[in-house]
């Protein structure tokens, strides 16, 4: 298994460089990029199986998209036919360039939804908490508890539904919910008053955490206040550099404020996840991805990159390093054909749905991966 | 006061910047460009867009969580997450008519009773932690947790409509709620497509004329919505009105009995006096 980070960049890396290239053959070597990824590793236990397929999805977007804009858009030089200019917004010419273009976009679209379901696949959900910035402390615990609690409601909910069902009840119309769904509302309130008092009875409630200080939400505000000029500077007055200068000051200053709260919350980590070689592979790649796509690298044509189909359609250029480049997607099957890591985490759940690995019950591990120092 | 002054900067310059983060494809048609508009600047937007609703999220909800540090109030919203998060799995799994999803009853009310901070937690977590479950999470994400959000941090707004109309505890009170949630049932809606706009709209540049920009942009974004989405936001609006008629008058009442039972206050006692007086039986 990677590591979480490694998979993160990854991610990163595969959003930056779709939504900067409009470039068809970039796009698909993408695509099949991870596509790739996706077939070569197999599903971690644990996780979510995965509500509509991609290919589904990209099929309907793609399509969608390309209709769409070719309806909407009548700009171009390749009229492929028109209709009457009395329809508002829909009358006008029907041209190639707008259906390519809503085409490219839908590609673009379900790019992102394919990476997107294929690390949800692949990464268990107590990795997913895990991620969660430091400074996020109380929200990171609020999730645990709520992940560790889902497959006891499931269960609670079950049992109701059972119950009632001993009882004659039947599911006709939408107050029939009502009986099903109230006793788990209320018992779920019960519950959290016990869990308020066991956890008040450990200590949890003595740590009393000062709101944030004066000086990170100055921080704060100054770092929005900064996002907001580099962003207007962009935008309206096309000061590019001086912009981007501003934007990057910002999300620092912010990024920056989070690291302060967050390095005041000591973490201690249960069972920790190696960061291996590969993982190193994994994130280097990734970087050198993003990297040819944002910047002009020697030896890289980047404004291949670029591609536009209006005015005319023509042939998009093609450089065989930037291809090259973004064949380094494919390092994780690197790793995930090598040899399979033992699975680092417990054996598969299959309780209640077995779609969740936490255990029912009190939180305490994911409370004490949380933090010690509040136990 | 200086504290309070603060806050309403942290929560006011981030709600600001995330509305105009979300509504840029309308009001940027109406910047005066030059022509030649660079086809990276179109391009990278998007990106920038999804960085933009990522930190203000980020901060204003460093700002909410500051009030969640209590064991109750963090057991509280852990558990009601859950519950929402069941309600979204079963929904998965037995999916409801077109954009129909029972998660907002529960933000809504929660939001309504325990105050907008809660809500506000509520609407973010839940998305959160029901993505992570079901296998949701992408660039949307943060967007999700923001609208979302908004529905639970404004749902103290019907308060006074409420007291105005004199109905708490009555069907009133959950007249205005369904109002509320069934108007939030199209308004997430419309916000969650701009998501998805700029990749579904073209390069601005192209319909850009001078005060006609906004008008095009809005007439086309309206087309796109009524083909994509109405139908589907109906029936989530739809929802949410006969979830709140049938269920809320038991829920509040529910809710409001164990705000009263969570009133209690936990206050350490330390033991001042001196060691040796203790006495150890």
């Amino acid at each position: 298994m990677i590591h979480p980070v490694a998979w993160l960049a990854w991610l990163g890396a595969v959003l930056t460089a779709l939504s900067l290239t409009r470039n068809p053959f970039y796009l698909a070597l993408i695509l099949l990029w991870i596509s790739l990824v996706a077939a070569w590793s197999r599903p971690t236990a644990g996780t979510a199986p995965i509500p509509i397929s991609p290919l589904r999805f990209g099929l309907v977007v793609v399509t969608f998209s390309a209709l769409f804009n070719m309806l909407t858009v009548h700009f171009g030089d390749t009229v492929l036919f028109r209709l009457s200019e009395v329809l508002p917004l829909v009358g006008g010419d029907f041209t190639l360039e707008a259906l390519a273009f809503g085409g490219l976009n839908g590609l673009v679209v379900s790019g992102l939804f394919a990476a997107f379901s294929l690390v949800n696949r692949l990464l268990p959900v107590r990795a997913l908490v895990r991620l969660l910035p430091r400074a996020f402390y109380p929200v990171a615990v609020v999730a645990s508890i709520a992940v560790t609690f889902v497959p006891a409601m499931l269960r609670h909910f079950e049992q109701i539904r059972e119950a009632q069902a001993v009882r004659g009840h039947r599911l006709r119309g939408l107050k029939d919910w009502l009986p099903l769904v109230m006793p788990l509302l209320i018992g779920g309130l019960e519950r959290a008053l016990q869990l308020a008092e066991a956890m008040t009875a450990r200590g949890f409630a003595s740590a009393d955490r000062p709101a944030n200080e004066i000086r990170i939400r100055l921080g704060m505000v100054a770092g929005m206040l900064l996002l907001l000029g580099g962003w207007l500077l962009r935008l309206a007055w096309r000061q590019e550099g001086l912009g981007l200068v501003l934007l990057l000051a910002g999300a620092g200053l912010i990024l920056g404020m989070l690291w302060q709260v967050g390095r005041r919350v000591p973490r201690t980590v249960y069972r920790p996840e190696p960061w291996r070689l590969e993982d190193w592979g994994v994130a280097i790649s990734a970087a050198a991805v993003a990297a040819a796509f944002l910047f002009y690298l020697p030896g890289l044509d980047r404004s291949t990159i670029f591609f536009y189909p209006y005015p005319a359609l023509t042939k998009p250029r093609f450089d065989a390093g930037m291809a090259l480049v973004t064949a380094a997607l494919l390092v994780p099957v690197l790793r995930q054909a090598r040899r399979p890591r033992p699975v680092a985490t417990q054996p598969a759940d299959k309780r209640a749905s077995g779609h969740f690995t936490g255990e029912p019950g009190l939180p305490g591990s994911y409370l004490m991966e949380a933090s010690d120092d509040q136990l | 006061m200086r504290q309070q002054a603060l806050s309403l900067a942290v929560y006011g310059l981030s709600t600001a910047i995330g509305l105009a983060a979300f509504l840029y494809p309308f009001w940027l048609p109406a910047v005066p460009t030059p022509a030649i508009m660079g086809q990276a600047h179109s391009q990278d937007a998007p990106l920038l867009l999804s960085l933009l609703v990522g930190l203000c999220f980020v901060v204003l909800l460093l700002e909410v969580q500051g009030q969640a540090v209590s064991a109750k109030l963090m057991a509280l919203l852990g558990i009601l997450v859950a519950i929402n998060s069941v309600l979204r799995f079963v929904e998965v799994a037995i999916p409801g008519p077109g954009g129909f999803s029972p998660v907002f009853f529960l933000i809504i009310t929660t939001g309504y009773v325990y105050g907008g901070r809660f809500g506000f937690l509520m609407g973010a977590l839940t998305l959160l932690v029901s993505a992570m479950i079901t296998g949701g999470a992408g660039p949307w994400l943060p967007f999700q947790m923001f609208t979302a959000g908004w529905v639970g941090l404004s749902a103290p707004l019907c308060r006074p409509t409420v007291w105005l109309l004199q109905g708490e505890g009555r069907q009133r009170e959950v007249l205005v709620l369904a109002a509320f949630g069934g108007l939030w049932g199209l308004i997430y809606g419309a916000i969650m497509n701009i998501w998805f706009w700029p990749y579904a709209s073209g390069p601005v540049e192209h319909y850009w004329a001078p005060g006609v920009a906004l008008v095009e942009t809005l007439k086309r974004y309206a087309l796109f919505y009524v083909t994509t989405s109405l139908v589907w936001d109906a029936l989530r609006s739809t929802g949410n009105v006969l979830l709140i008629l049938a269920a809320g008058l038991p829920t509040l009442r529910a809710l409001r009995r164990f705000k009263r039972r969570f009133a209690f206050d936990y206050r350490p006692v330390f033991d001042t006096a001196p060691t040796g007086s203790r006495r150890n039986g």
